[in-house]
């Protein structure tokens, strides 16, 4: 199969073969393809060239509908369930003929029973945690009782415990109604720990197959990336945490509650108290979050999406005012919600979705590099054409941005570049605090590499990180120290030293609650 | 949460192709927008070259003419004005009719109830219509900003209001209603301006034109100034094209977002009042003294892409085509057929930009595709 | 202030002023009524006035040439959809901005109506009364809401329908599904635009006959200033409903019961400026607007175009 996006090839004759009773890992970065092919036997794309067989005859899946038809299923990584839908709604779309609530209900709790995937039909998926939500994709999916499930990235919403969970469901199935799955991720060790077989792939090409049992995580790594490259870079979650490869400047020892060695006596450049804050709907968005950043430090916030990472990113980004609660920047109270007090108080944020906030695509490269040096950029209120030309050339060359020139619309570089973009215009303004949230999402390896040694040096530099991240390979190998959040609120921490896998879990999932009130 | 007209694309069409295929593209929508006007025309029992020659004569050819157009389309290009700000801004003000009337209004009090030097009564009711439009327009910003309603429908509203409140104007004694029993026509209408309070007026190769003309002129210039060249216009173009990363930077939404409704709906205030200081209907306030000049004034910068030096050039053909009408009666027309016309222009000028769009957005999806397949949607 | 008072109560208790609040209001309701469809699917459709005008215009050439209200009904259902086909493949095909193509396809209808209505010159008749026997024995609202020019009738059944379509079929949850999230639609097989053209479509068939109800189930007249802005209020309507049918439905009452006063005022014999009288409805949309709409009731994706590969 070949799908070309213009000039681009985001599948290069790429050949694979899903068998019935396996689990089929996808390995690859992001943008090696995978999500394409996945697309094109969804439907959700048509390819340029190839043919698709199924039971041995040709078939082209032109829309979801037809692949549903045709017993295809796929959970996606995001976006396909409706918020002001209700779960058995949710289920019922993209199905065809007469709705039949009652029917869609009954089978929708036959199917929780039946994989132990416990749901209320008629709740209101606004009101589900993401977990819950994942639940409620796999129902829609299995609810077409599919023969072939495409999960996309299917954990980057799920705690450990969660995920394995998913996985036990998977292999059920499998071995008791001989699915094929395909489980696509760019997360080395979910896919050794799931997979029978393994297709990996780069630049739109397959560059090897394994059996999982022939397989070893430096192997996979080195085909993903065709280099060899450090673990850290591309693996996630328990495997990286075990190998823990330390960055930057060594990890500072007992930095925790009571020695005081490492950046206890620095003084904290980000003090959050009782952060509280409530959406217009009324649902809580934040619950007395408190946290301390301080200079030089990288803070790690582990938790699953959705948990107030997202609020707080915005609060730190002056778009959100607290209800209780207070920021204090360098030692300075900020008010929230002023535009633009948080960013001249010191606080820059990369936010998780660079389009909402973090650039703006309809500027060029060099508007976008002047937003945070606004105030320098003009004279008596006429904008300095020079001066935001020379900055723009800086730091397109300070931060290798890969750009026509500096009159490019943003909108037309690519994401790694607008990612750098984004970093560079955070880190000019020589911000005190920086919260980095999800900083590497949706980047290549080389990017994702850049932007954590960046933020390593920068914290060398005394820049105080909040770096949030659902990734928690990327938390290892960056963070002095780890926060958890839960229902807006911090339940509990550790040194990075002293990491406790089956702690951290325990805390992601809810159970820190009642550890904080002790 | 507004998006203004269609994002300008991104890069150029790409190559001599794609901008012939553009340039092919807008040719085609004019072409369509003739053939229905002209088919209109005819299935009515009417000549479609004579209504164009009319058209063109009213317009341009007879001697004077041009002059009037230019007259009608200095209004017209300050309405244009004020919406390419808005636009810009993220700011959708569609109640221009209104707020014309209410600076007319402003200018009318100023000018028939004040005493003094007409000089002074001129400058005053021009700053007073300009305050007084920018003002009307604000209550929309209040009511977007503190309450989440779309100045889309808050201004369209008030446009209605704003047509009650001048009816009662010139219908109320103590307010602007003309008392001379001498009045020459017995429609209810303000008094006269005082001729001192009028606009000068230019003679140019026996056209006549009001120097209100030259402000509009230079209003556009300005207006392309302050988008491009100053800090300030900056700002305005980064809270229409993300209020999110303006409120980081320290844009306040709220208060940038009602300046530039108060800047849009101050043009056409102003706009208003150089209308009625310019000699519409006779210098009174009457009660259809708007007369679609702000739903006009509005086109003429959709045309324009929202590009201030593109408005004027659209207000003038514009204006042509609405000092053309008046010719149109000898050919058993009615004129009416130019508010179609001009409709149509629009809705056929749409269509460029937005195939050109949608052609940008695949190539930056095949771009983006490569780096970051979240860009992808699922992926 | 006690005379005020009197007024009032007189005023309100009058017979008249419910049976052309129910006139004006099931004008408005017809428009609110299909708004509210678009809006469910993300559309903002401000051509809703010229739906209004075209569904009036059209109605009443129809009845002109025709002589049957029946033609001039369904020809005004017509005419409405014609605009909101414009509006529809415009802005959720060719992905134009949504209020610039409403706008003009206003202006446009405006121009065109002007026009045409010079030349063709329709003459319109209002339909004739029918008293649904009991039901319009009820006192104050039984005349108003049962003793009125029979096209009224057909406003009855469309409540239940359009709630039916909403909430009880697979194309109602699919356009409900478009306005809330148009990128998990489009994953889930939804056809996206489409359902948001038809959505506009519906509300352009319902807007259509509303503004054909104008002329030959209330006023028996066409005149191009007959719609007047009430579109706009329309949509004030269903933002005032918070974006539910019942809400709707109380909201187009509201408005209607406003111009009803307007009306009512003068005939009652009470003096009071004509202008400000006419204001009332717009000054009125715009309070509660102001005061009650809840902007995060809203369909999540309300005015936002859908273009896929482009969150």
């Amino acid at each position: 199969m070949t799908k070309r996006f213009g000039k681009v090839v985001a599948c290069d004759e790429v050949d694979f073969t899903l068998r019935r009773g396996e689990i089929h890992g996808v390995l690859g970065e992001n943008g090696a393809g995978k999500s394409t092919l996945m697309r094109v036997i969804f439907g959700l794309t048509l390819p340029d060239k190839g043919v698709m067989k199924l039971d041995g005859r040709s078939v082209r899946t032109l829309d979801p509908l037809e692949a549903g038809r045709r017993g295809i299923g796929m959970v996606h990584q995001h976006y396909s369930l409706v918020d002001n839908l209700t779960v058995w709604e949710n289920a019922a779309l993209g199905e065809q003929g007469r709705i039949d609530p009652a029917a869609t209900k009954q089978r929708i709790r036959e199917i929780s029973e039946k994989y132990g995937l416990e749901v209320d039909p008629d709740a209101w998926v606004r009101d589900l945690p993401a977990g819950i939500r994942q639940r409620v994709e796999i129902i829609k999916c299995l609810r077409r009782e599919p023969r072939i499930i495409i999960l996309d990235e299917p954990t980057s919403v799920l705690t450990p415990a969660e995920s394995e969970q998913l996985f036990d469901v998977l292999a059920e199935g499998v071995k008791s109604e001989q699915w094929a799955v395909a489980l696509v991720s760019h997360k080395l060790d979910e896919i050794l720990r799931a997979a029978d077989r393994i297709t990996v792939m780069r630049h739109g090409r397959v560059v090897e197959r394994y059996l999982t049992v022939q397989a070893d995580a430096p192997s996979l790594a080195r085909a993903m990336v065709g280099r060899p490259v450090a673990l850290r870079a591309v693996t996630a979650g328990l495997d990286a945490a075990a190998s823990g490869a330390p960055v930057g400047k060594a990890a500072p020892t007992g930095s925790g509650e009571d020695e005081g060695a490492g950046f206890e006596r620095a003084p904290p450049v980000l003090r959050i108290e009782g952060a509280a804050v409530k959406a217009g709907d009324g649902s809580v968005l934040l619950d007395g979050l408190s946290l301390e950043v301080r200079a030089g430090e990288i803070v790690g916030m582990v938790g699953v999406e959705g948990n107030g990472q997202t609020p707080l990113a915005d609060v730190m980004s002056s778009m959100l005012e607290l209800d209780e609660g207070r920021v204090e920047v360098a030692g300075r109270a900020v008010t929230t919600g002023a535009a633009g007090a948080m960013a001249r108080a010191g606080a820059a944020v990369i936010p998780a979705d660079r389009h909402r906030s973090g650039c703006v695509l309809g500027l060029t490269v060099a508007e976008n590099l002047m937003l945070s040096l606004l105030d320098r950029m003009h004279n008596r209120g006429l904008l300095r054409r020079d001066a935001i030309r020379r900055n723009a050339l800086d730091l397109v060359e300070e931060y290798g941005i890969l750009t026509p020139g500096p009159d490019t619309p943003l909108g037309n570089l690519s994401g790694g570049n607008q990612q750098r973009v984004v970093l560079a215009r955070a880190l000019s303004a020589d911000p005190k605090v920086m919260v980095a949230h999800q900083p590497t999402r949706g980047l290549d390896v080389g990017a994702i590499e850049y932007v954590g040694d960046r933020l390593r040096r920068a914290a060398d530099d005394g820049l105080g990180v909040l770096l949030i991240s659902s990734d928690l390979g990327e938390i290892f190998a960056l963070a002095d120290r780890i926060a958890v959040i839960y229902q807006g609120r911090i339940v509990g921490g550790m040194p990075r030293s002293e990491l406790d896998m089956e702690r951290l879990g325990l805390l992601m999932g809810g159970a820190g609650a009642a550890e904080e009130a002790a | 949460m507004i998006p203004g007209a269609p994002p300008a694309p991104g890069g150029s069409a790409g190559g001599w192709r794609g901008r012939g295929e553009t340039a092919l593209l807008y040719l085609l929508s004019i072409g369509v927008t003739l053939l229905i006007s002209g088919g209109l025309v005819t299935i009515t029992g009417n000549s479609w070259t004579q209504v164009m020659g009319a058209l063109l004569n009213g317009a341009f050819l007879a001697p004077g003419r041009w002059g009037n157009t230019l007259v009608i389309a200095a209004p017209m290009l300050l309405v244009a004005l004020g919406m390419v700000i808005g636009v810009k801004s993220g700011i959708f003000n569609i109640g221009q009719e209104g707020q014309l009337l209410m600076g007319a209004m402003a200018m009318a009090y100023v000018g028939t109830k004040l005493a003094g030097p007409g000089p002074l009564l001129l400058v005053g009711g021009l700053i007073l219509g300009t305050l007084t439009g920018g003002l009307f327009a604000a209550l929309a910003a209040v009511m977007r900003f503190r309450r989440g309603v779309p100045e889309v429908i808050s201004t369209l509203l008030l446009v209605f209001i704003a047509f009650q409140i001048n009816g009662f104007a010139i219908t109320t004694d103590w307010f602007l209603r003309d008392l001379d029993p001498n009045r020459p026509s017995r429609a209810v209408t303000s008094a006269q301006l005082p001729a001192e309070a009028h606009l000068p007026v230019v003679t140019l190769f026996g056209n006549e034109f009001h120097i209100g003309l030259i402000f509009a002129l230079a209003a556009a210039a300005a207006v392309a100034f302050l988008l491009t060249r100053t800090s300030t216009g900056f700002k305005l173009r980064l809270l229409g094209s993300s209020p999110n990363v303006a409120q980081n930077v320290g844009v306040a939404v709220a208060r940038w977002g009602s300046a530039a409704l108060f800047a849009s709906g101050a043009l056409a205030g102003f706009a208003g009042a150089v209308m009625l200081a310019g000699g519409a209907s006779s210098s009174r306030l009457t009660s259809g003294f708007a007369s679609n000049f702000g739903w006009q004034g509005l086109l003429v910068a959709l045309l324009a892409q929202s590009r201030p030096l593109m408005c004027i050039p659209m207000a003038i053909v514009f204006a042509g085509l609405r000092t053309g009408s008046g010719f149109l009666a000898a050919t058993g027309v009615d004129r009416k057929i130019v508010d179609v016309i001009q409709a149509l222009l629009v809705l056929a000028l749409l269509i460029p930009p937005a195939v050109q769009f949608i052609r940008d957005r695949r190539k930056a999806a095949a771009v983006a595709a490569t780096g970051a397949p979240a860009e992808q949607g699922a992926g | 202030m006690l005379d005020v008072l009197a007024a009032l109560a007189d005023i309100f208790s009058s017979p008249t002023m419910y049976g052309s609040a129910v006139r004006l209001g099931g004008f408005l309701a017809f428009a609110a009524l299909g708004e509210l469809v678009a809006e469910k699917a993300g559309t903002i459709n401000i051509s809703v006035e010229g739906s209004l005008l075209a569904g009036a215009f059209g109605g009443a050439v129809a009845y002109h040439l025709a002589g049957s209200t029946w033609v001039g009904l369904a020809v005004g259902a017509a005419t409405g959809v014609l605009i909101a086909l414009i509006q529809a493949n415009m802005s959720h095909r060719l992905t134009a901005d949504q209020f610039v193509v409403g706008l003009t396809a206003n202006v446009l209808i405006l121009g065109l109506a002007g026009y045409l209505d010079a030349i063709i010159d329709p003459i319109a008749k209002r339909a004739s009364v029918i008293e649904i026997p009991l039901l319009s024995d009820i006192p104050l609202f039984g005349p108003a809401l049962f003793g009125q020019t029979w096209p009224t009738y057909l406003l009855y059944p469309l409540f239940p329908i359009t709630w039916w379509l909403l909430y009880r079929t697979r194309w109602g949850l699919e356009v409900r599904s478009v306005g809330e999230n148009p990128q998990a639609s489009d994953v889930s097989g939804i056809d996206v635009n489409k359902r948001r053209r038809q959505a506009v479509c519906y509300g352009g068939v319902l807007a259509g006959l509303g503004g054909a109800f104008l002329v030959l189930g209330q006023v028996g007249s066409f005149d191009t200033g007959a719609v007047g802005g009430r579109g706009f209020i329309a949509i004030a309507a269903v933002y005032f409903g918070g974006w539910t049918l019942r809400g709707t439905l109380l909201g187009a009452l509201l408005f209607g019961l406003a111009d009803a006063f307007r009306l009512a005022v003068p005939v009652l014999g009470y003096q009071l400026n004509a202008q400000l009288l006419a204001a009332l409805p717009y000054v009125l949309t715009i309070a509660v607007m102001y005061f009650i709409t809840k902007p995060f009731r809203q369909p999540a994706a309300l005015a936002h175009p859908f273009i896929r590969g482009l969150r």
